[in-house]
């Protein structure tokens, strides 16, 4: 049976299904930006006065679960693929801050492509430090290929 | 007149190029473009006004669109209200021969772009189910291609003697000119483009090189 | 490199990154991804993949990487990358960034970003926005 795009996405897109908290440590900035190919200081070397996360660093975070309870799965065969990421960085990110992060589906749409039919599921984490300010948002388009029957 | 066919605004969902910076890269780079389509993913953008931009870059700046069939993507020219109102271009999966009946009654015209690729490309559909009657060209050049997939593309519209066109399939700024077409006459409207088209008299074109016409 | 530098379709200063099996299993490491994709070439075949393969947001670190080489005092506001096709481990990739846009409003620029592989095969595309002193 096809897939109701529509009609997932008017039933799971726009609301909170996981929240989570991600302490930083000094180490882990580090090591991060250096597995990239950064060497500037205020990327690598934690005694640094403006020693903070790479754009990307939230982009390795995962909730407790990657989609809400009960979301239904596309494929029986196959998880799907990563199609890309986006980051928006609003605030730096520092070596003892605690990030909060709320998840949500943000879109889900369709088309196709070199694979076949494709769904889009944009899954977004918002990540909050301490304070309560907004750090960084991080959209995951993640592609599944139904299953034809 | 050199016209890029076939690329994709921020209003494509995975675009992400302003039209603007199109013209500004043409310009800046010296690119033989005298201008582009904007062929957007399942939908005619009807809002859209580039005459300020095409009297500030001395382009022609053309709205298209690109709609997915169940024998893979097409590009539409010459859209119109009538278009419109026959086929949703919302559809993954419009049929191919109503898209192909429907353009030839409003007046506009289908060309199945990326013919060579796997899936979303129209040989890949003729090697499984057998040609379709009504098309007459289609998109032999197209920039974001991969090894092998415009070869056979050529390869194969010759087989079938269709005429061949070309476009960059650009989704970001510095893809726009890497293909195109060139037209024997000058073309001032989509309407122009789409008897052009018919007109047969054209060449699908790779990386036109600098210097503006 | 401050926004008054930098020109409309400036190139980047290309990049030549390590996505060996040490320096990828390390990004691994550090960013908590273990799925033998990334190490084994056997198991990413038997999941349909050419090979192991480099992390999609390795690649995106790496891009911004890149920037931070060109324009070491850049903010980087916006990162956006789409991965096309698998980049393979081992591989010897070339990555390219191109101004596309300038700002004066808000000191910031946009730029094309493009990795490919030793091919000339795009694996990762996409775009930066980014501020500048």
């Amino acid at each position: 049976m096809p897939v109701d795009v529509a009609e997932l996405k008017r039933s799971w897109t726009g609301f909170e299904f996981d929240r989570v908290e991600f302490p930083v440590t000094a180490e882990e900035l580090a090591a991060f930006a250096r597995a990239v190919g950064e060497s500037a200081p205020w990327f690598v070397d934690p005694g640094h006065p403006e020693f903070r996360a790479v754009p990307n660093f939230t982009t390795k975070y995962h909730g407790r679960r990657m989609w809400p309870p009960d979301f239904p799965r596309l494929s029986k065969h196959s998880v799907g693929f990563d199609a890309g990421k986006r980051v928006e960085v609003h605030a730096p990110i520092r070596a003892g801050d605690v990030l909060t992060a709320r998840s949500q589906i943000h879109d889900i749409y369709e088309k196709t492509g070199r694979s076949g039919s494709m769904v889009f599921i944009v899954h977004r984490m918002e990540f909050s430090n301490q304070r309560g300010e907004l750090a960084a948002v991080v959209d995951w388009r993640f592609l599944q290929q139904p299953d034809p029957d | 007149m050199i016209l890029d066919l076939h690329n994709h605004s921020i209003r494509s969902d995975d675009g992400k190029a302003r039209v603007e910076n199109y013209c500004q890269w043409i310009r800046r780079r010296g690119l033989a473009l005298d201008g582009f389509v904007l062929s957007e993913h399942r939908q005619f953008d009807g809002e859209s006004d580039y005459r300020p931009l095409e009297d500030e870059f001395g382009l022609l700046i053309l709205k298209a669109s690109e709609v997915e069939t169940d024998y893979g993507h097409v590009l539409v020219f010459g859209v119109n209200e009538d278009l419109l109102a026959a086929l949703d271009f919302a559809r993954v999966d419009l049929p191919l021969a109503d898209v192909l009946r429907e353009t030839e009654r409003c007046g506009a015209l289908a060309v199945p772009c990326h013919p060579g690729r796997p899936n979303v490309g129209l040989f890949a559909h003729y090697a499984a189910r057998g040609p379709l009657p009504g098309v007459t060209l289609v998109e032999t050049l197209n920039g974001g291609s991969r090894g092998g997939e415009n070869e056979l593309a050529g390869r194969e519209a010759e087989r079938y003697g269709y005429r061949g066109v070309g476009g960059s399939d650009a989704h970001i700024v510095s893809h726009i000119g890497r293909c195109a077409t060139r037209f024997e006459a000058p073309i001032r409207s989509a309407e122009g483009l789409v008897a052009a088209l018919r007109a047969g008299r054209y060449e699908a074109i790779a990386c036109p090189s600098t210097s503006p016409s | 490199m401050r926004f008054e530098d930098v020109d409309f379709g400036q190139d980047l200063p290309e990049l030549a990154p390590d996505v060996g099996p040490e320096a990828v299993r390390r990004f691994a490491e550090t960013a908590g991804m273990l799925h033998p994709r990334f190490f084994d070439a056997e198991a990413a075949r038997r999941e349909g993949l050419p090979g192991a393969i480099v992390p999609g947001i390795m690649s995106q670190g790496i891009l911004a990487a890149l920037i931070h080489r060109w324009a070491p005092e850049a903010r980087i506001q916006v990162l956006d990358t789409t991965f096309r096709a698998p980049l393979l481990v081992g591989s010897k990739p070339r990555c390219r960034g191109v101004v596309t846009d300038l700002d004066s409003d808000s000191r910031s620029v946009e730029i094309d970003l493009t990795l490919m592989n030793e091919a000339g095969e795009t694996r990762v595309v996409g775009t930066a926005k980014v501020t500048l002193p």
